[in-house]
């Protein structure tokens, strides 16, 4: 199979020996569309070309075409397109066509896979086979084959327009531009290239405005650690200075010295004071600190929030919303506890560290060196452990979402469930999965009661060491019994903060990637905003300008492909077309959701770019097929796009939009609070309400996205007759499936695969007996049915 | 008076017989069906690609209106299954892992190398949920560029390829 060189395995060695295993399998090193040919290949090619003929065009695959993993070769010249395939043995088989007998390149996307074909007169052929990966370096190679023909076939130019790929800079990264490596699809950011010094920093400046408060906490820690490493040495003074002498004394038959007892009260006044004065400075710091976090709590998370208004919908649309929740939630608490707490927990405990290590130093050092000894292996198990506990709990935590999965599909579905018996089907799936979440359960258990007994054992040994050396070092009078109590009691003190520390890299690492992700919001700009030069429009008059529109969400396929037309300020255009075809995505250019890949759109002959937002989208008014409502009342509602609008106002548009008779039916009025996504108004209901929110604004540009799709018959003739006043005078974009919503449309609008199929008025297009025609005819049979 | 549905009238299959699979000068699947008419190109389409890779071939024209089903390749001639059958393999890729070699990574994204029945290859994952854990010990994968690997049951991999796996499922 691998006749030719090098196997792919082979070349993962060699790549792996040489260093770093990423950089032999960087994408965007592959990228180019103009390989470097080896060796073999080049030899063979002298042999096709002419003479002062150049390779433009070089591209390797990595399928071949039997499937295997492998790498053919694609190269274009300004005369012919070569393909070089290894399935030929010994040499590969070659296959040569001249640039001016191509009539198309086609990319066949597949399965798992892709292919490139040849098309000419006589017959086709395929040329390469490649995975999924290689698919951009294909995409963007065959445009540039195009032109090559192009060039030999210049009647042919028009043509190859349609293949046009637009590089859209919104869209979202799979693979880390710096390091290749892909990028977590909950994260956006590479945390492998996070900086974690200047998100340090970053953070920190967060912090700044509030030292006058932190500073004085750090200091009030450094004083606590310091205090606190103080009892035992109290205790050792104790036993030295007051209760062996007295012991000795007796042992002797000597009295014991009569100030001993004021002295034993002294120390044991000092004891307390120390306690008492650790106590109440940690309250007052920990107070101090908890103050400090929640300010930076709160000013990040109003700063994402705030940022997050701002951008525009292509970042929703990438992202999950519980994903962009968890950031303004979760990480933003995240790094208050590390901000507030995790940094001044290191300094506070590697100070506490250092302050032991000082005075054991300085008492024995021999015996000092023996009560570390046993530290590196703690360090290492609860590194280590730390690391594997992190793995079952993960499962564990996956496992208990199983849970929350098959619970959130079963409850609100409880009546699929009942009405088709499947009683027992979820029952059986829950237990499978409570059974797992109880195996999860057993696996962290054995890690645990196993973490105990060997910790003990670990911080065992360190006492038995101190018995050991500390004991001999007693025998030989190097020692007293009062400092081999202060090491064993430095010795339990020693572990926490030991502890803490070998955890000290994961909370940093999670710390940095929450910061990332929070200053990703952040430093996200908004790919639609109002240019600098922006103008108002305060009165729009409503024209619409579609000139030349290409639009792609994906830049993979174009959801709008070259549409023109204008409308006149105050005339209703009905949107037609199957779904897919684009109807939707050219409302969102209209309101500037989106801008346009290519071309333009003219508003009242400005271009909408170069109009402020806030006064454009002041002008337009939405009614969508599931209305929003936010949770408030419903004059809140109402009154949404207008907020200074008054009582009258608000009764006025409600009436306008046939929603005033029931809303004074409920028994709040105007006052009922609809619950979140208006839970408790009807389909219908809601629908007016978001009319009425209309009717207030008074836009000039008005958008019905399938407005009466969802409501019954009795409620869209109501919907109908409040639309029909509210569209007078307005420029209006309507979507509708049912064609009977369209009778007001001064003009309609048939959209194909993002292109225009037909414009014209409802007679002409009937009379021209099209898709529109077709669609009418089907649309009116189907009514009669309804009918009987 | 309208029949009552039966439902296994509804779906309709090609008679295997009279079904003829070639390929037109473009290098494109031409089906010849039951009733004479001559389509290319064809698509053929796996209507379980997962669980009955050749049952249920749904035939699509061009529009990728569906010009019928095919209820098992088995049952065309010889000719026409292996045209179709050649076709399928190109239009699903799916190399069959053996072997893992190593799995490696943090924070949901994994760098996998594996042997697979398609030779030696190295694929990236986003997250945990690009795996799919079917019965039987199968598994789904569907790396970052969006191909796919398939494990037939990863209950028989050597030891250390299971140990590797089971991090991830």
């Amino acid at each position: 199979m691998h006749s030719g060189g090098f196997s792919r395995r082979d070349m993962h060695r060699m790549a792996r020996s040489t260093g770093r295993r990423s950089n032999a399998r960087r994408p965007d090193a592959e990228m180019t569309i103009l390989e470097e040919v080896p060796a073999a290949l080049q030899r063979q090619l002298e042999s096709v070309l002419e003479e002062k003929e150049d390779i433009k065009i070089a591209i390797s695959t990595d399928l071949q075409f039997d499937g295997s993993y492998g790498k053919d070769w694609v190269l274009a010249t300004e005369k012919r397109l070569l393909a070089f395939n290894q399935n030929g043995v010994p040499a590969p088989e070659v296959q040569n066509i001249a640039l001016e007998a191509i009539d198309e390149i086609e990319i066949r996307e597949l399965y798992g896979n892709n292919f490139m074909k040849v098309r000419t007169s006589e017959g086709a052929v395929e040329v390469a086979r490649y995975s999924k990966r290689l698919a951009p370096k294909f995409a963007e190679a065959t445009p540039e084959i195009e032109t090559l023909i192009d060039k030999v076939k210049p009647e042919d130019a028009e043509k190859s327009k349609r293949h046009r790929k637009f590089v859209d800079p919104g869209k979202k990264k799979i693979r880390c531009e710096t390091c290749g490596r892909p990028i977590p699809r909950w994260s956006d950011v590479c945390p492998n290239c996070v900086e974690k010094g200047k998100l340090l920093v970053r953070l920190l400046k967060y912090a700044i405005p509030f030292w006058k408060v932190s500073v004085p906490a750090l200091l009030i820690m450094l004083v606590i650690r310091l205090v606190g490493v103080y009892p035992p040495i109290l205790s050792k003074n104790l036993v030295d200075d007051i209760l062996v002498p007295a012991t000795m004394a007796m042992t002797g038959g000597q009295p014991v010295d009569p100030g001993a007892f004021g002295q034993l009260l002294t120390i044991v006044f000092m004891m307390v004071g120390a306690h008492v004065f650790t106590a109440v400075f940690s309250a007052v710091r920990g107070y101090m600190m908890t103050w400090v976090g929640q300010r930076i709590t709160l000013t990040l998370r109003n700063d994402a929030f705030q940022h997050m208004s701002v951008l525009s919908l292509d970042f929703y649309q990438q992202r999950e919303t519980g994903n962009l929740m968890s950031r303004i939630t979760q990480d933003v608490g995240r790094l208050r506890d590390f901000i507030a707490e995790g940094l001044q927990d290191i300094i506070g405990d590697s100070m506490a560290l250092v302050y032991m290590c000082i005075i054991m130093f300085v008492i024995n050092w021999q015996l000092a060196l023996w009560v570390l000894l046993p530290i590196p292996l703690i360090v290492l198990f609860s590194f280590y452990f730390g690391h594997k506990m992190h793995k079952v709990f993960h499962v564990l935590w996956r496992r208990y979402a199983g849970i929350s999965t098959i619970l959130a599909s079963t409850i609100p579905g409880i009546r699929v469930v009942k009405a088709f018996t499947r009683e027992k089907y979820e029952v059986d799936r829950f237990e499978e999965q409570t059974h797992q979440v109880f195996e999860g359960e057993m696996n962290a258990a054995k890690l645990w009661t196993l973490y105990q007994p060997i910790m003990t054992f670990l911080t065992y040994i360190g006492t038995v060491l101190i018995w050991l050396v500390g004991g001999r070092q007693i025998l030989n009078g190097e020692l007293t019994l009062g400092e081999i109590m202060l090491f064993m009691t430095y010795m339990t003190q020693f572990l926490q903060p030991v502890r803490t520390l070998a955890q000290m890299n994961r909370r940093f690492l999670r710390a940095a990637t929450s910061a990332e992700r929070v200053f990703e919001i952040l430093d996200t700009p908004p790919s639609v905003a109002s240019r600098k030069d922006a103008v108002d429009l305060p009165n729009m008059r409503g024209q619409v300008e579609f000139r030349d529109v290409f639009f792609s969400y994906d830049n993979e396929k174009n959801a709008i492909n070259g549409i023109s037309f204008t409308t006149k300020p105050g005339e209703m255009i009905g949107l037609v077309g199957h779904s897919g075809a684009g109807k939707s995505t050219l409302i969102n250019l209209v309101t500037r959701f989106y801008d346009p890949n290519e071309g333009d759109i003219l508003i009242d002959g400005h271009d909408s770019r170069d109009i402020e937002l806030r006064s454009l989208r002041g002008q337009i008014g939405v009614v969508l097929q599931e209305p929003f409502l936010f949770e408030g009342t419903v004059a809140d509602n109402i009154g949404y796009g207008k907020p200074d609008a008054t009582r009258q106002e608000i009764i006025a548009a409600a009436k306008a939009a046939n929603a005033h008779d029931f809303i004074i039916k409920f028994p709040d009025g105007y006052d009922t609070t609809v619950g979140e996504r208006g839970a408790r108004v009807s389909g219908g209901e809601r629908q007016r309400i978001s009319i009425a929110r209309a009717i207030l604004k008074n836009p000039r540009i008005l958008i019905l996205d399938e407005a009466t799709s969802s409501v019954d018959t009795e409620t869209e003739s109501r919907i109908q007759e409040a639309l029909g006043r509210l569209i007078q005078g307005r420029t209006v974009f309507a979507i509708a499936h049912r064609l009977s919503t369209l009778k007001h449309a001064n003009r309609l609008v048939v959209l194909k695969e993002g292109t225009i199929d037909e414009i014209g008025t409802h007679e002409e297009l009937i009379a021209k007996g099209g898709t529109y025609a077709n669609l009418c005819e089907k649309q009116t049979e189907l009514s009669k049915i309804r009918a009987w | 008076m309208k029949q009552p549905i039966r439902i296994e009238d509804e779906a309709q299959f090609l008679d295997p017989k009279l079904v003829k699979i070639s390929h037109n000068q473009f290098a494109e699947l031409q089906a010849e069906l039951p009733d004479g008419s001559v389509h290319a190109p064809v698509e053929p389409v796996r209507t379980f690609p997962l669980t009955q890779p050749d049952q249920y071939i749904s035939l699509l024209d061009a529009q990728k209106n569906e010009l019928g089903l095919i209820e098992d390749i088995n049952q065309l001639e010889r000719a026409d299954r292996t045209l179709l059958a050649e076709e399928l393999k190109k239009c699903y890729f799916m190399p069959k892992i053996t072997r893992i070699y190593s799995l490696e990574g943090q924070f949901g994204v994994t760098q996998w190398e594996a042997e697979t029945d398609s030779g030696s290859v190295f694929f990236d994952l986003r997250s945990r949920n690009d795996i799919t854990s079917l019965s039987g010990g199968r598994v789904l994968i569907k790396d970052i560029d969006g191909n796919r690997y398939e494990i037939v049951n990863y209950h028989q991999l050597d030891p250390k390829s299971i140990a590797l796996l089971e991090t991830q499922i």
